[in-house]
């Protein structure tokens, strides 16, 4: 499913969420929405489930209106699957009602599938690894077990749209990787378009085909993960992405002279308009190289070290500012160092 | 319920027409217009009452006046009426407290065995009607009981102390709402964080220190709330004072309007108007600030009960367990059990052998006195239709006020606890007004007959199901209906396949309070009811009136075993419930 949204506004009274959004997402494709909390995410996900009216501006699936002015389309006539934060199981119900109750429920369900339902059921529990689980109550299913169940759930009446809010944040980390492999999984198998939310810029890195970045009701940048990555456009996205420092300094050309360095210059072709004319350049925390403080680069102390098994992360101080540095190299607290720009990772020096 | 079906039929219709596409403009009129019809509905029936309660007590037969106010404080009756609500009220209060706190912080924290056992128990007194509890004391009391036997064995002159006084409308005043306490109190003490007292110890002070000045000082505004409470049911209570009271003139407020209303004087509404006002207007003041004390103390609502033992009884377990357990059969079963014997006397004064029993007095109630099987099934058909009713608005109302909370719904729920905040005589009284005219000279024919019981009960009884259906429904996650929405169910198979099985347990059990509570109410259809449409209650008060205490005697035992037979399916429920998986 294609589906388009054109100048969408959303206000809770006298509270902005959105600010005339456009974004189109293509058939099958996985675009994830990143951002803060409070940033309108979860209210853009919930206008495309049909759950919030937007105050303005419509939404398009397959080139119909389904909200605009006037009119809305209830979210049970969308054929859209959804994944709750909390998982939202029905605690009255076993797992393969779960899988049922859609299958049977959804009027646009694919009649092939509502026909062979007790294939379909058993096709979807496989697919999720839960065949042995079909008797199992919600209680009885462990935190990625329940979660499986809310997603073969969500997919059973094979969706063109499945909306994913937030799916991992309630389980513990070591399950959040696991799940992250099977979330791609099911995109592959079932060539759904998804559409994921989520505040951790790690799980929109690792799946999505598409990042959408939000802050304060408005987009700020869209691209694939490695533009977002290693190409941010704004402070924001460089900060919160990809955990960016921000040197200042000045530009001439493509070529940046950092603040407080010493005979230095880094080239910059690639970094984006709105740094170059704040004197700005965002490093990311791998893209410094650690050198003894006899080399030429920006001068400092290492405040504080976190050893993290291959890596080490420092708190390095200068003059007037504190930077985060990823390294493998081992140094001493308040050791003097040097940084400069490595050639890691897009930027080559 | 035809009228709704064709409703729902229109708005399919409508939904239909429309392609399957909400038209907004459309949705908003439905709403505003259920709106308005809303708003009426509180105001004809909760708001206007009250209104015209008050405009009465203060109408002369010249415009407004103070005069009725005035007569009333001449009165050396309604002095002494005063005095004595006031001493009767303070009194049984006080007790509650005593009673209820002490065995609250013996379930909350020691490791007293069997503790759901123990709340069954101390609930029962609460759960049986007052009239019941007030005739079984008084059989239990009575010159020819098993206890005034027993006394004059020990020794000729002793003899049981009499119910019927000033100290008997106390004490069974105070074992009826003790457990109101008991059970605001229990819960004010489990959620009070164990690391504070352990912090006090730890700080070098003692068990009783620590009482003293942690555990005692957390729970004052529950303490204090549970105390309202127990003081706005005493001023509510009019079993109690009518039973004990009226054959030895001692009157409380409520007895005293009861009266007023009954005698049918010259200006007897309007007497009966300014002394409920004064009446209403102290329950008033009692609720807000119980209400203000709760707000306070709201912060202990996110925190978990904590259920574990804090305290180890040690020694003490066992003799503790047995003299609450002795304690509990004492004010409860053993008169309870008195009473079931004298119903089963062949006449009054006889002693309890086995050529003595009968059970005539059964045979005559259920089925050689119409009056008393018309009042049964009054009294069936009453709760039922009223429980049937508050289920489905206050179901829906509780619906609407949590998934869509405004300020119209705030002010709606405030408006429909009105009735059951106002003592029952003065809400009855209310009624009446507003019923035998609703506009000044047009009488629908609805005072006198069942219809008003139907309203009244309706009216008064709707906020328990409210109540309990908010607390149903804020339980229930908003994600588990729009987890059904997505999968595609529409309003019914939304509510049948996931909101109401998850509910029902819940919303069951309010609507089994509400049933058990109209099923044995005295107070409004003493005011309310007409020949033809008595309830249960008002037969057994007028048995006792006329001095047939072996028929009201028999009539209340039928009803304990109603309310058992109630209970117990109460009970099945909640087990078919939870093995369902719902609860857990």
């Amino acid at each position: 499913m294609s589906i388009q949204i054109q100048q969408v506004s959303k206000s809770f009274g006298s509270y902005q969420a959105l600010h005339s959004i456009n974004l189109t997402i293509e058939d099958g494709e996985f675009v994830a929405i990143l951002g803060p909390s409070g940033c309108g995410k979860t209210t853009l996900l919930r206008i495309l489930a049909g759950f919030e009216q937007p105050s303005s501006g419509n939404v398009l699936m397959d080139g119909k209106v389904v909200a605009g002015s006037g009119t809305l389309l209830p979210p049970e006539k969308r054929r859209i699957g959804m994944v709750f934060q909390s998982f939202a199981l029905w605690p009255h119900m076993n797992v393969s009602e779960h899988v049922r109750f859609p299958i049977r429920t959804h009027k646009s369900t694919p009649s092939h599938i509502k026909n062979n339902e007790q294939n379909r059921i058993q096709e979807v529990l496989n697919m999720s690894g839960l065949s042995h689980l079909a008797e199992r109550m919600p209680h009885e299913l462990s935190g990625g077990q329940k979660q499986r169940v809310a997603i073969a759930r969500a997919i059973a009446p094979q969706p063109s749209l499945l909306l994913m809010d937030e799916p991992l944040s309630s389980l513990d980390a070591m399950l959040r990787m696991d799940m992250r492999r099977e979330i791609q999984q099911v995109h592959r198998n079932t060539k759904s378009a998804v559409v994921y939310v989520t505040h951790d810029q790690g799980e929109a890195l690792a799946m999505a085909d598409r990042i959408i970045v939000m802050k304060d009701g408005r987009i700020e940048q869209a691209g694939t993960p490695q533009e977002i990555y290693l190409r941010p456009e704004t402070e924001f996205v460089a900060r919160f992405v990809s955990k960016s420092n921000l040197v200042k300094g000045h530009w001439d050309a493509d070529m940046f002279v950092p603040e407080g360095g010493t005979n230095i210059a880094w080239p910059g072709k690639q970094v984006a308009n709105y740094f170059k004319s704040n004197g700005l350049y965002p490093v990311r925390p791998d893209q410094f190289h650690l050198q003894p403080s006899s080399q030429a680069g920006i001068l400092g102390e290492i405040a504080n070290i976190q050893f993290q098994g291959k890596e080490f992360h420092y708190d390095i101080r200068s003059d007037t500012k504190r930077w985060e540095v990823i390294s493998p190299l081992p140094f001493g607290l308040n050791e003097q160092v040097s940084l400069s720009l490595s050639s890691v990772g897009g930027e080559g020096v | 319920m035809e009228k709704l079906k064709r409703n729902m039929i229109v708005l399919r219709g409508q939904d239909n027409g429309r392609r399957s596409i909400f038209s907004l403009p459309g949705l908003f009129r439905w709403n505003r217009l259920i709106a308005l019809l809303g708003a009426i509905a509180i105001l004809l029936f909760f708001v206007y009452p009250v209104l015209k309660l008050v405009l009465l007590s203060f109408q002369g037969e010249q415009g407004l006046t103070l005069s009725h106010y005035n007569e009333l404080l001449q009165q050396e009756r309604f002095w002494s009426t005063l005095r004595n609500t006031v001493y009767i009220v303070i009194g049984s209060t006080v007790f509650s407290l005593v009673i209820g706190t002490a065995l609250a912080w013996v379930v909350a924290y020691t490791d007293i065995r069997h503790k759901s056992a123990l709340h069954m128990g101390i609930m029962l007194c609460f759960i049986l009607p007052s009239y019941v509890l007030t005739l079984s004391w008084s059989s239990f009391t009575g010159s020819q009981s098993w206890l005034a036997h027993v006394l004059q064995w020990i020794h000729p002159d002793l003899a049981p102390w009499s119910m019927y006084s000033m100290g008997g409308i106390v004490f069974v005043m105070g074992i009826h709402h003790f457990p109101l306490v008991y059970m605001f109190t229990l819960d004010v003490l489990r959620k009070i964080p164990r690391d504070l007292e352990w912090a006090a110890r730890a700080g070098g002070a003692s068990r009783i220190e620590v009482f003293r000045r942690i555990t005692l000082p957390l729970a004052l505004p529950g303490l204090t709330a549970g105390g309202l409470l127990v003081f706005l049911a005493s001023l509510d209570n009019f079993g109690i004072p009518a039973f004990l009271g009226t054959p030895v003139n001692i009157s409380v407020l409520s007895t005293l309007i009861y009266e007023e209303i009954i005698g049918f004087g010259p200006s007897a509404f309007a007497r009966g108007a300014s002394l409920s006002v004064l009446l209403g207007a102290a329950a008033v003041i009692g609720s807000l600030l119980q209400w203000i004390l709760l707000r306070k103390s709201h912060a202990s609502d996110t925190m978990q009960p904590d259920l574990t033992p804090r305290y180890e009884l040690g020694r003490m377990r066992k003799p503790l367990a047995f003299a609450i357990w002795a304690g509990l059969a004492l004010i409860t079963i053993i008169p309870l059990s008195s009473m079931i014997s004298m119903s089963l006397k062949r006449a009054y004064g006889l002693g309890l052998t086995r050529a003595n029993m009968t059970l005539d007095n059964y045979r005559y109630i259920l089925f050689e006195n119409e009056r008393v099987w018309q009042a049964i099934q009054n009294s069936l058909v009453l709760s039922l239709v009223t429980m049937l009713a508050c289920l489905i608005i206050g179901s829906g109302f509780a619906y609407i006020r949590v998934r869509k909370p405004n300020q119209f719904n705030k002010m709606a729920e405030l408006a429909t606890a009105v009735p059951y905040t106002l003592p029952g005589i003065v809400f009855a009284l209310s009624m009446i007004l507003v019923w035998m005219e609703p506009i000044p000279g047009w009488n629908p024919g609805i005072y006198g007959t069942m219809t008003i019981l139907f309203i009244a009960y309706i009216c008064r009884f709707l906020i328990l199901q409210i109540r309990s259906s908010v607390t149903s429904f804020m339980q229930l996650d908003a994600s588990m209906e729009e987890a059904a929405r997505i999968s595609g169910a529409g309003f019914w198979r939304k509510w049948t396949a996931v909101l109401l099985p998850l509910l029902l347990p819940g919303i069951l059990t309010g609507g089994m309070l509400v049933f058990l509570t109209a099923l044995t109410e005295l107070t409004v259809s003493a005011l309310l009811y007409s020949s033809g449409s008595q309830t249960i209650g008002v037969t057994i008060f007028s048995f006792e009136q006329a001095g047939d205490t072996l028929y009201s005697t028999a009539l209340s035992s039928l009803i304990v075993a109603l309310i058992a037979v109630g209970g117990v399916i109460l009970l099945i429920a909640q087990r078919w419930a939870t093995r369902k998986g719902v609860k857990s």
